[in-house]
């Protein structure tokens, strides 16, 4: 049984301990500084480094506590180590709180360092996209502007070569913009003149409220293939297939409107004249079989009219009556001739001609006549144009007949301009009548070759007379067409195609 | 105006003059408490204990960090631990120390020549062994060490710290 044990070990080890313990505290607090060192903004060694020192004290506390204590004791002061010691023990007793509360700052510093970390990356990634950019930037530059270059002089190209009007309104119907083709078709020579005589509004003829158009536009989104009428520069009346649709700003509300148009004028026009074509032929059937068998029973009528006439004196009533027969009969029969005539089914004679020469004879004419009532006639004759295939008589017939109605539509005086021309691409020689005259109302310009369909009050008119032309053109495989503005004139227009034998005559 | 700052002087000096009266006479200084002996001792046990749970709470951090999967800071956490078990020791033996007697302590001749009487019991060995805590400081310090003596060198070659998070 050990009674008591030495304390020596223990002091020895105590002794010995506390001179270590301050050695490696310090050897600690120098890696710690060592540690900072490499990164001085990083927290967490900044943090060892406190920790570091906050323990150093501690040990240099204790260690010197301890030692001071067995030196006084064996230098025999073991009453200022008494003295001491309470000292002593409380700065120990603050050491380990001071290590132990550092020590619980580290998950705050822990977090900030992570955050300083995130920070920096996120830091170092925008930077180095800053640099590539910086690098690259001017190249990136170049190909986004050359893409938008290309996709703007892509869409360019299809909206100035487009044959078709393509155009941009604001909310008010003022262009925009407009392409080559529109402003050709509404006669503007720029889109400045455009914009700053006319909205689209103002151009719109039919439908009669284009306002509504728009505000309806607005409603539904989009209209399509909405065939209008629109008046250009020259006051000149166009048919569109007008597409629209609605450009919306950023907050959605209707900015403005796009628009494609397709001009159908000449598809109208040439539709109508089909259906006019049409129209005339069947009329002319129609006329041809009436005329055909009108025609013998009134050759009867006039043949033995004749006869009693031969046999009948002349101051009787019965020759008087006669007379009227004979006269009225003749009138049947000119109507009847004229009947075939716009059926086409009149005997023609075809010869070389020159249209010009066709011309002067009927001019001279009416001449006199026309000046006494005030109505100059001035003529443009093309001397170039090549001689026609075609009945002299028959074709004098047309142009007495269109120069009688242009006089008939002058109110007291007025000019005829007359014009011919050789079209070498086509081939064709055209005559145009050019009157100053009233003008023909267009309900009912389709009407005008349409047999025994007149304006003039009855008895001054058969309303035969452009019918008869119209079939005397047609015989001569020739087209007229006439275009007027009431109030200001008409023009009537012949084409013949040059034709200077018979055998190239398809008829 | 001259008169009413002199007024407000002598406010200022009769304030202070009441204040020094009052320090000066500490027959009823009921609000000082006195701290008798066993207090320090409590606070330095205390101190230990604070110590304690502030290491445990530093390993628990180390570890939901992930830090510990590095060298460094594994050698940090032992460093804790050994801290740790310094401090219950260094507790247990000042609890025993206060509830030790004079007679228990041989103290003729010189300080390392003095001995500790078994009489004690289990408390006298335990106290014994205690008493050489520095064998769980040293190591504890040097886990220190070595733990910072690695992340100073990883730190050399890449971010030590950032290789862990």
């Amino acid at each position: 049984m050990i009674s008591s044990l030495p304390l020596f070990p223990v002091w020895f080890v105590d002794v010995l301990g506390s001179a270590i313990m301050i050695i490696i505290s310090f050897v600690c607090v120098r890696y710690a500084q060592l540690l900072r060192r490499t990164d001085r903004d990083n927290v967490i060694w900044t943090y060892l480094l406190w920790l570091s020192l906050a323990l150093a004290l501690f040990s240099v506390s204790r260690s010197v506590g301890h030692i001071a204590k067995h030196l006084l004791l064996l230098a025999g002061h073991s009453d200022v180590w008494v003295a001491l010691r309470p000292f002593s023990g409380s700065i120990n007793s603050l050491t380990f709180v001071i290590a132990g509360s550092i020590t619980l700052f580290f998950q705050r510093v822990h977090r900030i360092n992570l955050q300083i970390l995130n920070d920096k990356r996120a830091i170092e990634k925008a930077s180095e996209e800053l640099i590539w950019l910086n690098r690259n930037l001017e190249e990136i530059v170049r190909q986004r502007t050359e893409e938008l270059s290309k996709s703007e002089e892509k869409y360019r190209r299809i909206f100035e070569g487009s044959m078709d009007i393509i155009m941009i309104l604001d909310l008010q119907g003022r262009f925009l913009d407009i392409n080559q083709a529109g402003l050709s078709i509404l006669g503007y020579p720029s889109r400045d003149e455009l914009t700053a005589n006319a909205t689209f509004a103002d151009l719109i003829v039919e439908p009669p409220n284009p306002h509504q158009l728009m505000e309806e536009v607005a409603l539904a989104g989009f209209c399509k293939d909405l065939e209008c009428r629109v008046r250009n520069r020259d006051e000149e009346i166009r048919t569109w297939l007008l597409s629209l649709t609605v450009s919306r700003k950023t907050d959605g509300k209707v900015g403005g409107f796009e628009g494609i148009a397709k001009d159908i004028t000449h598809r109208k026009k040439m539709e109508q004249q089909l259906l006019q074509a049409d129209r005339l032929a069947s009329l002319g059937e129609l006329s041809a079989g009436v005329a055909h068998e009108v025609n013998n029973p009134l050759g009867m009528i006039l043949g033995y009219t004749q006869l009693l006439l031969r046999n009948e004196p002349e101051n009787t009533q019965d020759f008087q009556d006669l007379k009227i027969i004979e006269k009225h009969a003749r009138n049947c029969k000119t109507i009847v001739e004229d009947l075939l005539n716009f059926a086409r089914n009149a005997e023609t004679k075809k010869g070389a001609l020159q249209v010009n020469d066709l011309l002067r004879e009927v001019i001279s004419v009416v001449e006199h006549q026309f000046k006494l009532d005030n109505v100059i006639i001035e003529t443009s004759l093309d001397s170039s144009i090549p001689a026609l295939y075609a009945d002299g008589e028959k074709l004098k017939q047309v142009f007495m007949n269109l120069l009688m109605n242009a006089k008939q539509a002058m109110e007291g005086q007025g000019q005829i301009r007359i014009t011919t021309d050789h079209d070498s691409s086509r081939n064709e020689v055209a005559v145009v009548v050019q009157d100053t005259g009233a003008g023909i109302p267009a309900e009912i310009i389709k009407k005008i070759f349409d047999p025994f369909f007149t304006t003039k009050p009855t008895g001054e008119g058969t309303g035969l007379g452009l019918s008869v032309s119209y079939g005397i053109i047609k015989d001569h495989h020739g087209e007229i067409e006439v275009q007027s503005t009431p109030g200001k004139g008409s023009t009537f227009t012949i084409t013949f195609p040059v034709t200077l034998d018979e055998q190239k005559d398809p008829c | 105006m001259t008169n009413t700052i002199r007024q407000k002087n002598y406010k200022v000096v009769k304030a202070l003059l009441l204040t020094l009266v009052l320090f000066c006479s500490p027959k009823s200084a009921w609000a000082l408490q006195t701290h008798p002996a066993p207090e320090g001792l409590y606070a330095h046990m205390l101190a230990h204990l604070f110590f304690i749970a502030t290491l445990a709470i530093f390993i628990y951090w180390l570890q939901t960090t992930g830090l510990v999967r590095g060298k460094g800071w594994r050698l940090i956490q032992i460093s804790c631990l050994m801290f740790i078990l310094w401090n219950l020791d260094t507790f247990t033996v000042h609890w025993i120390e206060y509830t030790m007697t004079r007679d228990m302590f041989i103290t003729t001749g010189l300080d390392w020549s003095h001995r500790l009487s078994m009489n004690g019991g289990w408390r006298s060995w335990l106290y014994y062994f205690g008493k050489f805590d520095h064998l769980l400081c040293v190591p504890a310090m040097l886990f220190l060490l070595f733990g910072l003596r690695d992340l100073y060198r990883q730190a050399g070659t890449t971010e030590g710290l950032s290789q862990h998070d």
